[in-house]
């Protein structure tokens, strides 16, 4: 059974900035099954929430909508104000996105892969190199550099894909799994990587179970049940919550609680 | 014209990618190549010797080398985006969905350019053909109908990359589209090597150029709804 909730970083009031991620009302489904069945939150910029749930809760399909990867099929998104289904041309440089398949190309060796995500991200030629340098060592793969993706670990690739995250400027990042087949020392550049976005002011979504290792890295929390949410603490999130449980929830921080509607 | 040198720029990184790739995978550049030089061979051998037979079914069967290996190059070309979740990946990029297809269709004519160099000569050696005088009349030819099958080819194998009949599909949804194609190539083919008598060139010419910018602007315009799920 996993931890229904996740202690979260003491924080004052809450912020009363525009919003970096706010839906109304989502709905997403898959061949009239919804995984996403009404989901109604705000999360305050510069904010990190952890989003909980079992599995087909609804985590991922809510991060592919805000990375513009699914339309909504009811009601809307916004990133930063901006709809992902109006103008997600506008919202794509502001997202890094780090789904669990890790997108890299096997032929490609390690430098090649960030390279051509690093062109892509319209990053100037003349600093690619060096950037993509930065991050290979910011990922401690500056040894594999030249090497075939092919024959990486999975845990490998994870810290490339994380890697290319680092390519860019996010204001959004949008993390599925993050610790998934990583070894101590990738938790722990995770956990380097998330306090870094954190302070340089990027908003924070991270769906998944590890909720111990994320410990007070989150500012807030929210959990997904059967694609709605059924309950959210901490700061930086308000919402509407659906149901709830039938579990014994630890009490949640005043301040967020009030904030339920 | 800032939208065009992003376009252009956007497709040149992703043709150089897929290529690189490619090449460094070798088992797809392989079978694609020994698919097309196998074709020529069975047709050459089961022709026989008759060179006037042989000389009537070369533009067939060049175009069948080529349209084959095609296929096969075009869907390669997009299963190197599904093999870890690169596709979805591919268009979360804030670039132009026009330059996603344009370098995906790139990549598909180089392909189908090489395989073009490589069985042309075949088909001099194995159907007897003089092309001594029409090399670059089908070098041209070989070019646009390259060119329109990329194109058309790239915007199905996108459409079909995400299904799991893709295999099957691709063939079946593209060869009928690509008749009209076929019909103006093997035509051009066959006239050149005849030495075009009754000055039925330029027509054919025209249909395989014109074909190739519908499909160009169609692929442009369309192939964003195979980014989206």
């Amino acid at each position: 059974m996993p931890p229904t909730t996740i202690h979260v970083r003491p924080t004052g009031v809450p912020d009363k900035t525009t919003p970096g991620v706010e839906t109304r009302d989502l709905a997403r489904l898959f061949r009239r099954s919804p995984a996403l069945a009404g989901v109604t939150i705000q999360v305050v910029s510069g904010r990190a929430v952890a989003i909980l749930g079992a599995n087909g809760a609804g985590k991922t399909t809510l991060l592919r909508v805000l990375a513009t990867a699914l339309r909504p099929s009811y009601g809307s998104a916004a990133v930063d104000g901006i709809d992902v289904a109006d103008r997600p041309e506008e919202i794509r440089p502001r997202v890094a996105f780090l789904p669990h398949a890790t997108g890299l190309y096997d032929d490609l060796t390690a430098a090649e892969n960030l390279g051509f995500a690093a062109a892509l991200m319209n990053v100037p030629a003349p600093d690619r190199e060096d950037r993509v340098g930065a991050a290979l060592e910011r990922v401690h793969l500056t040894t594999e550099r030249d090497s075939r993706v092919g024959r990486f670990s999975a845990g490998m690739r994870r810290r490339l894909a994380l890697g290319r995250i680092l390519l860019g400027h996010p204001r959004l990042v949008l993390l599925d799994e993050p610790y998934a087949a990583l070894d101590a020392e990738g938790m722990a550049l995770v956990d380097e990587l998330l306090d870094e976005w954190r302070s340089n002011g990027a908003t924070v979504l991270v769906a998944t179970h590890a909720t111990e290792r994320l410990g007070e890295r989150m500012d807030g929390w929210m959990r997904l049940e059967n694609g709605l949410v059924v309950d959210l603490g901490g700061v930086g999130v308000i919402g509407r919550v659906a149901a709830r449980p039938a579990t014994d929830l630890p009490a949640s921080p005043p301040l967020a609680a009030g904030f339920r509607s | 014209m800032r939208t065009a040198t992003h376009n252009l720029s956007v497709a040149g990184v992703i043709a150089a990618k897929d290529l690189r790739a490619e090449l460094r995978g070798r088992q797809a550049v392989t079978s694609t190549l020994f698919l097309a030089a196998v074709t020529m061979l069975i047709f050459g051998f089961a022709l026989g010797p008759d060179e006037d037979r042989l000389a009537v079914a070369g533009p067939g069967l060049l175009w069948l080398a080529i349209i084959l290996s095609g296929i096969l190059a075009v869907g390669r070309l997009h299963h190197l985006e599904t093999d870890d979740g690169a596709f979805e990946l591919l268009g979360l990029y804030p670039i132009s969905r026009t330059g996603i297809y344009l370098g995906k269709a790139l990549g598909g004519l180089a392909a189908m350019l090489v395989i073009g160099a490589l069985v042309l000569p075949l088909t001099v050696i194995l159907f007897a053909v003089d092309v001594a005088s029409a090399v670059p009349g089908l070098l041209l030819v070989i070019a646009l109908g390259s060119i329109g099958f990329a194109a058309v080819g790239t915007l199905y194998a996108g459409l079909t990359v995400r299904l799991r009949a893709r295999e099957v599909l691709l063939p079946l949804l593209l060869l009928p589209v690509v008749a009209p194609l076929l019909l103006a190539a093997v035509s051009a083919t066959a006239l050149l090597l005849a030495g075009d008598p009754f000055g039925e060139l330029p027509a054919w010419l025209q249909l395989l150029a014109g074909y190739d910018l519908a499909m160009l602007l169609a692929g442009g315009l369309t192939y964003g709804l195979a980014l989206e799920e």
